[in-house]
């Protein structure tokens, strides 16, 4: 009882620490064992003065008196004033002379016992009360102390909830009870129990908790209304509004004075306070969510119909200038209106792979495949981008079959190549190569270029769809990368990009890799 | 080609400007040509018309194209070219599964298609020529189980002699993994591909000018080969 409460999060962890926390002790002995032990103490002080000699009496006087005083400390007013009279009757009786007699024999004595009884009773009473406003001062204090302790570990949480795990089990050990929080979402909506609680509402407690929520006033245990059940539920009041409800269950038998459900009440203000708060914050980060998809979505139609609209006004003026064009310029005009529909037709499935692999309905299928095929097979589609540019290809002879989905692989192999010429000044180098990483289990595929190469500030960001290198020159939706890398990873494997700035880029490709048995021999 | 002047094509599609857009690019490449807009149709067409190839589009308003061509296949071993836009190799699989000779997909080149349908068309007519089949510096004499070349013979062991034996019967036209393995290993191994590619890594090592970068013998993404003869 001595020592403050500690915050929570420092010491509640400790059980032995846990009886000194709470706030208030239960109540004590009953009335009738206080009325028995003080009988017991002046019995025994008695037998203990019993063998003294009969001229002591006076003196003997005092220490009833001082006996009185003590056990006015520790009980009752009641029985501080039973030990008042049974200690003048005994004193009267036992040893004021003559002994074990009522009377009195000097008068001087009768004088002394008038005063005395009055003494006895006032300083028992008197005691009484101080102890008693000793102890309603302390009271206060540990009330403020308490709800110093639960706002500041309100105000110290980032989260909601947070706030409610550390107020809860503060609320725990101070009131000796369990605790319930119902909450209701920023959407509105029904309660629904936290997480916090250290119990919950079963279907006896349920109705007494949504009595709490439609009367906007505490109720159950130690209330008129429901008192019957087993908790004291204080509904989370904010301007009419019912944001939640928090319970309380002492143990059976035990007390909730007034002043813990004041305690409670003023908590109750300050959560839900809280629970305002969180709900304002969640609306403003929809709010913000709900803009920030409204500006992708204006940049990708702006994005997507300029890369439609491009290839397509090529092929309608190539195709009306074909008319009355000079002989001469046919194989040229058709020659744009190809690449055009190239371009197009790349566009398109490019958007189409996106949306297969957003929506799982990409399902690789491995199979054993030639590396060198899955390399040649990207660069068909390919290579008409890659006119004009050097090219090598280095795959080791003895290359095993890999277990790769042919498809996709080079699918994200052919974007790799259209990436390279589309970065990279032209007429500069593009290489490729496969193998088997050192050590098996992995094969690899890179595929590398002469350009400016990416800085690794920029590396991870250029995997999100619809992001474009900086130096991306006009052209492209930014798919590239985060296509390749969905074709890899739906198999398994990972991307990784490298390369110095400056000396080109190096995209490599990563696979998983078991090795083939042998075809039975012939 | 010679026998006939003009081969009567069937094209199954739903979309009138292919349809047009066919008939003006097969029409001029020497074939006639007799139109369908529904699977329904195209069956009905298919029996009435006695065509001697079909292009079939595989979305379809009526019935899916697959359908149509398992009950055309109920009846009639007609060479027939799925052109479709679906692209995955499931797709692509289950056509040739499904009995299609040849699979091409939109957006599809006019030179390419018509190259394929000659394909397909010449080996239902000439599939047991037993004249010998020249490619690049390559002959190979079926009968006679023997391969040039450059006029030198060139040993292959049974499984390598086998796989191309099959790829020459089918020329121009895709050769199934799963075919492959059903005709050279049996039924049970036909999920073994990576035999495949060893025994094709032969062949390219003995037929191909370039292994690298085969010319003849054709890798088809994820579905099996195809011998290419220019």
């Amino acid at each position: 009882m001595d020592s403050l409460p500690p915050p929570p999060a420092a010491q509640l962890g400790e059980s032995h620490h846990r009886r000194s926390l709470r706030l208030w002790p239960s109540a004590g002995g009953s009335h009738w064992q206080e009325y028995l032990w003080v009988t017991g103490v002046v019995g025994i002080l008695t037998l203990i003065c019993n063998p003294l000699p009969e001229e002591y009496y006076q003196g003997l006087g005092f220490v009833y008196l001082l006996a009185v005083i003590l056990l006015s400390l520790r009980v009752g007013s009641g029985p501080a004033m039973w030990a008042g009279l049974l200690s003048v009757a005994i004193w009267d009786y036992a040893f004021i002379p003559k002994r074990w007699d009522w009377e009195i024999d000097k008068l001087t004595d009768a004088l002394q016992l008038g005063p005395y009884i009055v003494l006895a009773l006032v300083l028992s009473q008197v005691t009484v009360w101080i102890r008693n406003q000793a102890r309603e001062e302390h009271e206060r204090e540990q009330h403020a102390t308490a709800l110093f302790h639960l706002t500041r570990a309100l105000a110290a949480a980032r989260t909601l909830d947070e706030a409610a795990v550390n107020s809860l089990r503060l609320l725990d050990v101070l009131l000796g009870a369990q605790t319930t929080l119902l909450l209701r979402g920023d959407d509105g909506g029904s309660l629904s129990p936290h997480g916090a609680s250290s119990y919950f509402l079963n279907a006896g407690e349920l109705p007494v908790a949504e009595a709490a929520e439609q009367l906007r006033r505490p109720v159950g245990r130690f209330t008129e209304t429901m008192p019957e059940s087993l908790g004291y539920y204080v509904p989370l009041l904010r301007e009419e509004r019912v944001l939640g409800i928090l319970g309380v269950k002492p143990p059976p038998r035990a007390n909730l004075p007034g002043r813990q459900r004041e305690l409670l009440d003023v908590f109750a203000r300050q959560l839900a306070l809280m629970v305002e708060r969180e709900h304002l914050r969640a609306a403003g980060e929809r709010e913000k969510l709900l803009a920030a998809s409204a500006k992708l979505h204006r940049t990708l139609l702006e994005s997507v119909s300029h890369e439609l609209r491009t290839p397509l006004a090529v092929i309608t003026a190539a195709l009306e200038n074909l008319v009355g064009a000079e002989p001469a310029l046919h194989a040229n005009l058709l020659g744009e209106a190809r690449m055009a529909t190239r371009r197009l037709n790349r566009l398109v499935g490019n958007l189409l792979d996106q949306t297969r692999l957003e929506s799982g309905a990409l399902k690789p299928r491995l199979n054993w495949c030639d590396a060198r095929d899955i390399i040649n097979a990207a660069l068909d589609g390919a290579r008409d981008a890659l006119d004009g540019r050097p090219f090598s290809i280095s795959v080791p002879e003895d290359l095993p079959p890999i277990r790769a989905d042919f498809a996709l692989t080079e699918h994200a192999l052919a974007n790799l190549y259209f990436n390279a010429v589309q970065h990279t000044p032209p007429g500069t180098p593009v290489a490729v190569s496969a193998g088997v990483v050192p050590g098996g289990g992995r094969v690899f595929f890179t595929v590398a270029d002469r350009g400016p190469g990416i800085p690794a500030a920029h590396r991870e960001r250029l995997f999100q769809k619809f992001t474009r290198g900086d130096a991306a020159r006009a052209g492209g939706l930014g798919l590239g990368l985060s296509l390749v890398r969905g074709f890899i990873t739906a198999q398994g494997g990972e991307v990784v990009i490298g390369g110095q700035p400056g000396s080109g880029a190096i995209i490599t490709l990563y696979l998983p890799h078991v090795a083939a048995d042998n075809p039975p021999p012939e | 080609m010679s026998s006939v002047a003009h081969p009567t094509l069937l094209v199954v599609d739903d979309e009138a400007q292919i349809r047009r857009l066919l008939r003006v690019t097969l029409e001029g490449s020497g074939f006639s040509v007799c139109e369908a807009g529904t699977g329904a149709e195209g069956l009905s067409e298919a029996a009435s018309a006695c065509p001697e190839g079909i292009i079939l589009d595989l979305g379809l308003p009526d019935v899916d194209g697959l359908d149509v061509l398992k009950r055309l296949r109920e009846w009639s071993q007609i060479p027939v070219l799925v052109l479709t836009v679906r692209d995955t190799e499931d797709d692509k699989i289950s056509a040739l599964d499904a009995g299609a000779d040849d699979y091409l997909t939109k957006p599809f080149g006019g030179r390419e298609l018509v190259a394929r349908l000659r394909a397909i068309l010449r080996r239902i007519r000439g599939g047991n020529d037993p004249a010998p089949v020249v490619f690049g510096e390559i002959e190979v004499d079926l009968a006679a189980r023997l391969v040039r070349r450059s006029g030198e013979e060139v040993h292959l062991t049974a499984r390598e002699f086998g796989m191309l034996r099959m790829l020459v019967q089918h020329r121009g036209k895709v050769v199934t993994h799963r075919q492959i393995l059903r005709e050279l290993w049996g039924p049970n191994a036909e999920d073994n591909t990576h035999y495949l590619r060893v025994f094709m890594t032969h062949l390219r090592q003995k037929l191909e000018p370039n292994p690298g970068e085969p010319r003849h013998l054709r890798t088809e993404s994820g579905i099996g080969y195809r011998l290419v003869e220019d």
